[in-house]
């Protein structure tokens, strides 16, 4: 499954992507984070750990669904673990300084919920 | 090294399996392969989503050229598509959002583009855009 979730509490979820987010498929994955992103007052981490590539229109699929939880009062942060080319890609457009982006697990937990 | 595709959007992982298998077959080192696949899949994406139908009659064409040397290489990969002139690297860069709420989703295919792409070159003949994206490496940083 390209995404799944799992909440954690009432108001904190985990959503995991993987495999490759880059043509036909990513607008339904793009969809359904949307949906899971932007409960309201909802606190998401999104697991980018196991995308194998990631492509433009994946970026745009995680920034809008980052710009709607933040609209209904929400937050998501990313976690990439040690993913170097989903990371890379982050750095080079500049999105991870526009959603937090984390390497340890722990830590995006407490930024999304801080 | 050649490939045609079909202007079709399922044709994008295709073009990035052929890469990525022709491109190790020649030798190019991972992180400028990686690189590479990114590019060609963002120009891909775009000619298969923007093209328009002067575009969508004809296929899309993939050549890689590789070259080595004894201090490292260069790849590249050459994109023609049919269609009217469209020239992306006279687009001008957007400046960078400070905040999420400023940003927009549009442009980052080109950013994209620039950002890992070493080189890139653009020409138009006999109705097609060819649009050439050049990555390099030097021989101590390949496996």
């Amino acid at each position: 499954m390209p995404i799944t979730h799992e909440d954690v509490s009432e108001s904190f979820r985990r959503i995991t992507l993987s495999g490759r987010l880059d043509g036909p498929g990513t607008a339904e994955v793009a969809t359904k984070l949307a949906a899971l992103s932007t409960a309201a007052k909802r606190r998401v981490v999104v697991d980018l750990t196991g995308v194998s590539f990631l492509a433009s229109i994946g970026i745009r699929a995680v920034l809008s669904s980052a710009k709607a939880a933040q609209q209904g009062g929400g937050r998501m942060v990313l976690f990439v673990g040690g993913n170097s080319a989903v990371t890379k890609t982050l750095e080079a457009t500049g999105i991870d300084a526009l959603v937090p982006m984390f390497a340890d697990a722990a830590e995006a937990e407490k930024a999304a919920l801080a | 090294m050649n490939l045609s595709i079909r202007v079709d959007s399922g044709e994008v992982a295709h073009a990035s399996t052929w890469l990525g298998e022709t491109g190790a077959a020649r030798g190019i080192p991972a992180e400028p392969l990686s690189r590479l696949d990114l590019c060609v899949t963002e120009v891909v994406a775009n000619v298969i989503d923007h093209g328009g139908a002067g575009t969508a009659s004809s296929p899309i064409y993939l050549r890689l050229d590789v070259h080595r040397s004894a201090d490292g290489g260069e790849a590249s990969v050459i994109v023609s598509a049919a269609g009217a002139r469209y020239d992306p690297l006279t687009v001008p860069s957007r400046p960078r959002p400070r905040t999420l709420s400023e940003a927009q989703p549009g442009g980052l295919g080109l950013l994209i583009l620039r950002q890992f792409a070493d080189a890139l070159d653009y020409s138009y003949s006999e109705g097609q855009n060819h649009l050439t994206i050049h990555v390099r490496w030097n021989e101590e940083d390949a496996p």
